[in-house]
């Protein structure tokens, strides 16, 4: 149990802060319906990554390569911005699909010619939580408590547009600079989450425990309570199956979150079958 | 013939015919929102491939295709199956739920597989640079006979999608809708990979959606538009000797991204 402790504090705590932040998040990507947002900024943020090392050699961790990571999804948040105002023959979530494959073309593109290409390949797919540091933990912490203040903060104009993109339009709100400022927080989370936790995990974190949590309430509160205790227990069941069968963490927890689901979804036909069956009983 | 022109040839022929099912089938993709389904029958094809290699199946057999074909069959079911009632939960994200998973399944299998991490990237970027001719003409043969297939009840199909018609058993139409996806992806996975399949589906028919709401013509100049993007990616791969698969997404997106500019600056009048 000690050896167990030892071995996976850190990696567990930086998962308990991804699931906060990622659990807020992805209550908005729902009311956006921009699903795709996780996947396509973190493989833009491998490519910035990927170009740091190229042009720097500079290794992944470093505060060049997270700047370079950084700068293309600050791109990519503009060009989303602009789209969603402007270009209205296709859902936004289509931009993000394609733009997703060109960012992965483009990381396979720049790993080709580079020895070791399919480690990196995998690496960024499953990541290495299991190696996260006391430095990770720090960076996580300080980082997502900063956007997350700034999405405190901000919650107005945020919450209006995802409720409602037309009507805050109407009303006047300058939605392409929130969009941009919503985009480009959503970046450095994805930027830091990814490197550390790698990109199924990420989406997982994003997207189940908000979806979970859509089937009990409608209340934004709620849904973040329900989302959260998800996400934790998502979260250790997948750290003991991955330490007992010897499996890369970050998969095992997605896999935990997808049963998660699951379960979610059978309890909450039984409960209406209960309702049912008490309301036509009584 | 000379090796050249036999390999831009076999290329060539290939492209153009994948290119007119997927365009089509894209369009419908891009206006329903079901943008992730590609990639969760995607993800499930190069799924049954790992799986068909733990058990000392050959990639590449017709035994491998054969895996891929029912993990890709299944995901068909549970994707015209699972649809969301509740307003708060979008169809979008129950599928991008089931790539996530796809994928995790996909990651797991592989860690078990000595060389695992070759076969993920494997499944990622393919081999186009194998296409042969007995597999060119297995495609052209599969692709025509779906593509009358969905000629032939073209107005159930373009229903679900344009919801102006009442269909009947809409989740058997689904069915078939997201097994001929499945079709074509296995069919395409192995040599074209995930994301250039990906590509070929979705990047064609987002460029054509900006521009026109008719199906044939989106799917005539979709078809024109991917074929050259996709000529120039290969003549630039295979003269600079540049990664194939990703060299041909690069070029899908350049001209994806110029049209979206295109669109930015001069946005259409409703």
């Amino acid at each position: 149990m000690t050896h167990l402790i030892q071995t996976f504090s850190q990696p567990f705590l930086v998962c308990l802060t991804m699931v906060i932040i990622l659990g807020y998040m992805g209550i908005h990507v729902l009311q956006r319906e921009v699903i795709f947002i996780d996947i396509a900024l973190a493989q833009i943020a491998v490519v910035g990554a990927i170009v740091a090392h190229v042009t720097f050699g500079v290794h992944g961790d470093s505060m060049l390569s997270y700047a370079c990571a950084f700068g293309v999804t600050l791109i990519a948040s503009i060009f989303y911005s602009l789209v969603r105002k402007k270009v209205n023959q296709i859902p936004l979530e289509a931009v993000i699909g394609v733009s997703y494959a060109i960012a992965a073309a483009a990381a396979l593109f720049l790993v080709g010619v580079a020895p070791g290409g399919h480690i990196h390949v995998q690496q960024m797919l499953a990541g290495s939580i299991l190696w996260a540091t006391w430095r990770d933990v720090l960076l996580c912490v300080v980082v997502f408590s900063v956007v997350g203040c700034c999405f405190y903060i901000f919650r107005g104009p945020f919450k209006e547009i995802s409720d409602n993109y037309e009507n805050a339009l109407k009303k006047g709100i300058k939605v392409v600079w929130w969009d941009l400022f919503f985009y480009a927080l959503f970046g450095i989370v994805i930027t830091l989450a990814v490197r550390i936790g790698g990109v199924v995990v990420i989406f997982a974190l994003l997207i189940i425990p908000a979806t979970v949590s859509a089937l009990f309430s409608s209340s934004f509160g709620k849904r973040l309570v329900i989302g959260g205790a998800v996400g934790i227990v998502a979260t250790i069941a997948g750290f003991l199956f991955a330490n007992r069968f010897d499996f890369s963490i970050g998969s095992a927890i997605s896999l935990f979150l997808g049963g998660s689901l699951v379960i979610a979804v059978f309890f909450r036909i039984c409960l209406k079958l209960i309702t049912a069956r008490r309301d036509y009983g009584g | 013939m000379p090796e050249v022109i036999r390999f831009f040839t076999i290329q060539i022929i290939f492209l153009a015919v994948v290119l007119i099912l997927h365009t089509y089938l894209g369009l419908h993709v891009i206006r329903r929102t079901i943008i992730f389904s590609d990639l969760v029958l995607d993800q499930l094809a190069a799924f049954g491939a790992l799986v068909g290699i733990g058990i000392g199946i050959r990639y590449g057999t017709p035994s491998s295709y054969l895996v891929s074909l029912v993990a890709v069959l299944f995901g068909a079911f549970l994707l015209a199956v699972f649809k969301p009632r509740n307003k708060l939960i979008p169809r979008e994200a129950i599928i991008g739920i089931m790539y996530a998973v796809a994928l995790a399944l996909s990651l797991l299998v592989a860690d078990k597989l000595s060389g695992g991490e070759t076969y993920v990237t494997k499944t990622l970027s393919g081999c186009m640079l194998w296409v042969t001719w007995p597999l060119v003409i297995v495609t052209i043969i599969a692709y025509v006979a779906l593509l009358l297939f969905h000629y032939k009840f073209r107005h159930k199909f373009i229903g679900l999608t344009e919801k102006n018609v009442e269909i009947k058993n809409e989740k058997f139409w689904d069915f078939l809708f997201f097994t001929t996806q499945g079709i074509i992806t296995v069919l395409v996975v192995p040599i074209a990979g995930v994301l250039l399949a990906y590509a070929f589906l979705m990047i064609p028919a987002a460029i054509v959606a900006m521009f026109t709401r008719k199906w044939a013509s989106a799917v005539a100049i979709g078809w024109g538009i991917g074929f050259m993007a996709c000529l120039a990616g290969l003549f630039a791969s295979y003269f600079f000797d540049l990664p194939y698969g990703p060299s041909l997404v690069l070029s899908l997106g350049g001209v994806f991204v110029c049209a979206v500019i295109i669109r930015i600056v001069l946005p259409q009048k409703d």
